[in-house]
């Protein structure tokens, strides 16, 4: 019989008899129900979401609002870009208000984007997605979104009528404005003496004063779109001698100079990490809350819209070919074209959603919204703004960030 | 019947050697050979976006090879090999004292200690620990301005993140353990009298240690370096969290031009050119350590009078010389203690800040907001619904304890069901628990997280189990049934270890697309089978190609060290070749392939790289979903998760341990089962 045990190797009764005396059990049954006590104790406790302002849903928006909200069921997943959603909406209230449980994923860029919807075949399992503009053609022909039932997307009336139909998807068949936003750059003014007021500027301060300093935006059009904007050159540009003349700068004097490659150094920044970074706006924004919460002086820190020119991307909601709960991606489409939960979502990731009659909709909706300059742009403003062109140069102008990237690595 | 006739008639009914490894064998061709094969296709087509997968094979050119062969790709790949190749040496040099403190110094008590203080911060999630260490590192951070203000660093405060230096510190910190413990059962394995009769010899302890023990330790130390370095070549991840641009690995230029940048033809002549340069790499390491002791053989004669002339010298101070040998060895085993207690504490450090940052006040995860907070915990409780789960779990486990308890002294009950009662207990509380309330999915249906260690454990528990049961059969026969088909079969279990993550990836991502339309398979990978959808499916495929090659070489070390003595003895005995695996071989490779499965359990849970590539909504895993957090805000209930699966493999090694250590197994058996020898 003994012989046996030792042949199997499976767990003897013995030792656990002896080890468990009723003393011992008690013990850890404390132990376990005090734990279970605590943790009924804080399970009501809510995180904070909201950060950079308050978006006071209780205030309604006046004036003639479409405010349809659909019901749906089932669980929708959305693939984004990544914290671009007030956690509530991508969370319990659109469970509450909608009856529909959502699952978030992240991505870092388009092309990841395009990458797993198309190697997937039409099984991603997501419902919606979120392209910048100038991609979702590309996108449409391969087949990888499918159009958006616009009887389910009444409160498209809301948005301002400037950010529908756009170059990408005139009729708004396929796509619908998230949001749109800008990039410029953010500095530590205790760091860094010369007062900048364009990329001119950023290019040099990075090359003197942050030398090592500094992070630029890890994505290839705006790094090579900083050198273009400041040389007066247009960031779409094919002309061969315009790339070659980008390339001998960026690889050969700048890229020396760069401490990282980050597209949302608002952590770090906070950290200490960099005195200067490309940022976009939102990014920017946000970076004032963490500063704040590490003990820092959001004061010191100064952001710069980019000038001359620089970017207007445009983000959208579309929904995948192949989505597993079309309906509810219309549902939630629906539902966050709703002025009030619009702004909420503003106040959130930072960004201009697009809504109609955005100035009185803040001071009435969300009247204690911090940084407005930094969302909101008057006319002049983006009159300066470009939006991209997927061009051939785009391979070059990836290839001169990857150049760049080695020669940063030392 | 005649001999001779028996034995015709025996043999063309035998089976082949091969027989037990054939899953393995028709697994790796699908999913690794096949795969494989059509990256070295596509390194040869040229990038075409207008199409679905975007690579034109219409005509095959090599261009995109000259294209790589360019100064950029070199370059990064210089620096990967610098980082990958100092790291290793600190690695050893760092793990060495700790190896040998553990199997010399202490007794075998301890030895259990320090090995599991070494192996248990390695069950962590990788991702998170190096996350972590932004925390002390930060300029900004509260170790940085202490150190300001005492004066011992400029105003600019700590500037190791974004450098080389940040890189090589959590490289080394990441795979030490793997090799420390390889060290140790390799130095665990010398037999003492070995050492002590090189001493009784003359030879003083230095010449004891380069000539008697290195020597020895030989095989171990190479396993070691090849566990480290190799992993360490594909590793961009860790570069990617701290290194900003100074932490620019070849990795992530491959990750890069795959997916950023659609150039599918161009990352696979990258990945293969990589593979390449690393086994270029390992060749010339081989070749190097290969001719140094012929060097020293050369040199031998000129060794042999010089020794001669101290041991003259050292014969005439013997007595002097015994009484300071006694002093030095209680010296070194003092500096030794302490190094290994550096070391461990290095090790605890990250786990220990992930822990405190679990309860941070602020939105941050690395950065201190000053106060604590029990919300981020708080959010994957639900309060009532929780507390009252416990109440009937605790109850259910008293129940089955007092059971246990009351039927201790009926001797009417055989042993082995009173054991079952208290396990049976818990399986009920669980499934009761489960069907009445669904408590795991209140506890667990948190967005992101929730999801994400759901999926981790499904993808890591399917892998597992494929593992184990491929790797265990061809570990089996590659121990038993070794024939001209094992130099094969080992070239591709060395293949599959040494091929980096990375190209594992995009040769599985660029496969499943293609195969989807095949009959069964396809639907499996594209609309998955009862409640696993398709992405889960594509996730055990990706993860169990490197656990398999584990379990593999675990089962075969296992087995080879036994003798077949009882296999054969069941045959005399007239037991089928099925009963006797069944009964006896089974049986005694149970705790190996245990101890297999929960090695690539651990590593099934980490695995980032594959699972991020082959991931759909639905089967995001913990890393993947913590990778996507590091792109933009990490917040502190990434701690909690991490917590909570470290908490999972902890219970599970120590399960195990409790399981190997019932059978008789003393720690250095341990050690040495889980590293394969």
């Amino acid at each position: 019989m003994s012989n046996e045990k030792k042949q199997l190797k499976m767990l003897a009764p013995e030792g656990f008899r002896e080890k468990l005396s009723r003393r011992a059990f008690l013990q850890g049954g404390t132990a376990l129900a005090g734990f279970a006590l605590v943790a009924a104790a804080c399970g009501s406790s809510d995180g904070d979401s909201a950060e950079g302002g308050e978006a006071g849903g209780e205030n309604l928006a006046s004036g003639d609002w479409s405010r349809v909200v659909n019901q749906s069921s089932g669980t929708l997943a959305m693939y984004t870009w990544g914290d671009y959603n007030d956690p509530e909406l991508v969370g319990a209230l659109a469970a509450s208000t909608l009856n529909v449980t959502m699952k978030v994923d992240y991505y870092a860029s388009n092309e990841d984007l395009i990458t797993k919807l198309a190697t997937s075949g039409g099984a991603s399992g997501f419902d919606i997605v979120v392209p910048t503009g100038p991609y979702i053609p590309q996108m449409i022909e391969k087949g990888l979104i499918q159009k958006l039932d616009k009887s389910l997307i009444p409160n498209m009336v809301n948005v301002d009528p400037n950010y529908l139909a756009q170059a990408w998807d005139p009729t708004n068949e396929y796509s619908v404005c998230k949001n749109w936003g800008t990039v410029g750059y953010l500095y530590d003014t205790t760091k860094i003496s010369k007062e900048m007021t364009n990329w001119q500027d950023f290019l040099d301060v990075c090359m003197g004063e942050a030398s090592g300093n500094c992070a630029v935006i890890d994505a290839a059009p705006n790094y090579c779109g900083a050198w273009f904007w400041a040389n007066g050159i247009d960031w779409n540009t094919e002309k061969v001698e315009d790339l070659d003349a980008c390339e001998k700068f960026l690889v050969e004097e700048f890229a020396q100079h760069i401490k990282a490659f980050d597209s949302y150094p608002s952590t770090k920044l906070a950290e200490g990490a960099y005195a200067i970074a490309m940022a976009w706006n939102g990014d920017a924004r946000q970076a004032y809350v963490r500063i704040e919460e590490a003990g820092g002086n959001p004061d010191d820190w100064k952001w710069v819209l980019g000038s001359p020119e620089t970017e207007l991307w445009m983000d959208n909601y579309c929904i995948a070919a192949g989505a597993p709960n079309a309906e509810a991606a219309n549902a939630w489409i629906n539902w966050d074209l709703i002025p009030e939960i619009s702004i909420k979502d503003l106040s959130y990731h930072g960004y201009h959603t697009g809504m109609k009659n955005m100035s009185t909709l803040i001071s009435e909706v969300a009247p204690d919204l911090t940084r407005g300059d930094m969302i909101f742009f008057g006319d002049d403003q983006v009159a300066t703004m470009r939006t991209q062109v997927i061009t051939p140069a785009l391979d070059r102008l990836i290839d001169i960030l990857n150049k760049s990237k080695a020669k940063a690595g030392g | 019947m005649t001999v001779s006739v028996a034995a015709k008639f025996r043999s063309k009914t035998r089976a082949p050697k091969y027989l037990l490894a054939i899953p393995a064998i028709i697994w790796y061709l699908v999913f690794f050979a096949a795969p494989i094969a059509f990256i070295v296709l596509y390194s040869f087509g040229t990038k075409d976006t207008t199409k679905l997968l975007p690579v034109d094979l219409s005509s095959l050119s090599s261009n995109s090879y000259s294209s790589v062969f360019d100064e950029t790709f070199f370059k990064v790949f210089r620096a990967t090999l610098r980082i990958s190749i100092v790291a290793t040496i600190m690695c050893v040099v760092i793990g060495l004292p700790v190896a040998y403190f553990a199997a010399f110094k202490v007794a075998e008590k301890w030895k259990a200690v320090i090995l599991a203080a070494v192996v248990v911060p390695s069950f962590t999630s990788f991702l998170i620990r190096t996350v972590a260490w932004r925390i002390p590192l930060a300029p900004n951070g509260t170790l940085s301005k202490w150190l300001v203000d005492m004066g011992y660093i400029g105003s600019n405060g700590i500037q190791i993140l974004e450098t080389a230096t940040a890189v090589q510190i959590a490289i080394v910190y990441n795979y030490l353990g793997f090799m420390i413990l390889p060290l140790f059962v390799a130095l665990d394995r010398i037999d003492v009298r070995m050492r002590e009769a090189s001493k009784d010899l003359g030879a003083g302890r230095i010449a004891t240690f380069f000539g008697v023990t290195l020597p020895l330790a030989g095989p171990g130390i190479i396993a070691g370096v090849l566990l480290t370095f190799i992993p360490m070549c594909g590793d961009y991840v860790t570069a990617t969290v701290l290194g900003g641009a100074k932490g620019n690995m070849i990795g992530s230029m491959i990750a890069s031009q795959f997916s950023g940048a659609q150039n599918w033809p161009l990352g696979s002549a990258m990945a293969i050119l990589m593979i390449g340069a690393v086994l270029l790499t390992l060749i010339v390491g081989a070749a190097i350590f290969w001719i140094l002791p012929r060097l020293a053989r050369l040199a031998s004669p000129l060794m042999q009078q010089v020794r001669r002339k101290i041991h003259e010298r050292a014969a005439s101070q013997v007595r002097s010389e015994k009484i300071q040998t006694r002093v030095k060895r209680e010296v070194l085993s003092k500096v030794l203690a302490i190094w290994t207690v550096l070391v461990l504490i290095f090790l605890f450090v990250p786990i220990l800040l992930v822990i405190l940052h679990s309860f941070n006040a602020g939105s941050s995860f690395t950065i201190w907001s000053g106060s604590t907070s029990l919300k981020w915990w708080g959010e994957l409780f639900d309060g009532a619904e929780s507390f009252a789960v416990l109440i009937r779990f605790a109850v259910l486990i008293a129940i089955g304890l007092i059971a246990k308890t009351y039927f201790k002294n009926k001797t009417y009950l055989s042993s082995s069901l009173k054991t079952w009662i208290v396990t049976g207990a818990f399986v009920l509380a669980l499934i009761i628990n489960g069907v009445i309330t669904n408590w795991y999915r209140t506890i667990f249906d948190f967005a992101g997280i929730g999801d994400a260690i759901r999926n981790s454990f499904i993808a890591a528990f399917g892998a597992t189990i494929i593992a184990v049961i491929i790797g265990g059969m061809s570990g089996v026969a590659l121990a038993r049934r070794p024939g001209g088909w094992t130099k094969a079969f080992m070239a591709t279990v060395f293949l599959i270890l040494v091929t980096p993550e990375i190209m594992d990836a995009i040769a599985l991502v660029t496969w499943f697309p293609r195969i989807k339309d095949v009959p069964l398979i396809g639907t499996i990978f594209s609309s998955g089978w009862g409640p696993f959808n398709g992405g889960i499916n594509k996730l055990w495929v990706g993860q169990s190609l490197y656990a398999s090659a584990v379990v593999t070489l675990i089962v075969r070390a296992r087995l080879a060290g036994l003798d077949e003595s009882l296999e054969e003895a069941a045959g005399d005995l007239g037991a089928t070749p099925a009963r006797a695996f069944r009964q006896i071989t089974l049986p005694l490779i149970a705790s190996a392939m245990v101890a297999g499965g929960l090695l690539s359990f651990a590593l099934c849970l980490d695995n980032a790289v594959i699972s991020t590539l082959l991931s759909e909504a639905g089967s995001t895993t913990f890393p993947v979903a913590l990778l996507g957090a590091t792109r933009s805000t990490i917040k502190p209930f990434w701690g909690v998760g991490a917590v909570l699966l470290f908490m999972v493999t902890l219970g599970a090694l120590w399960f195990l341990a409790v399981l190997l250590r019932r059978g008789g197994d003393s720690a250095s058996k341990i050690a040495a089962t889980f590293t394969g020898s």
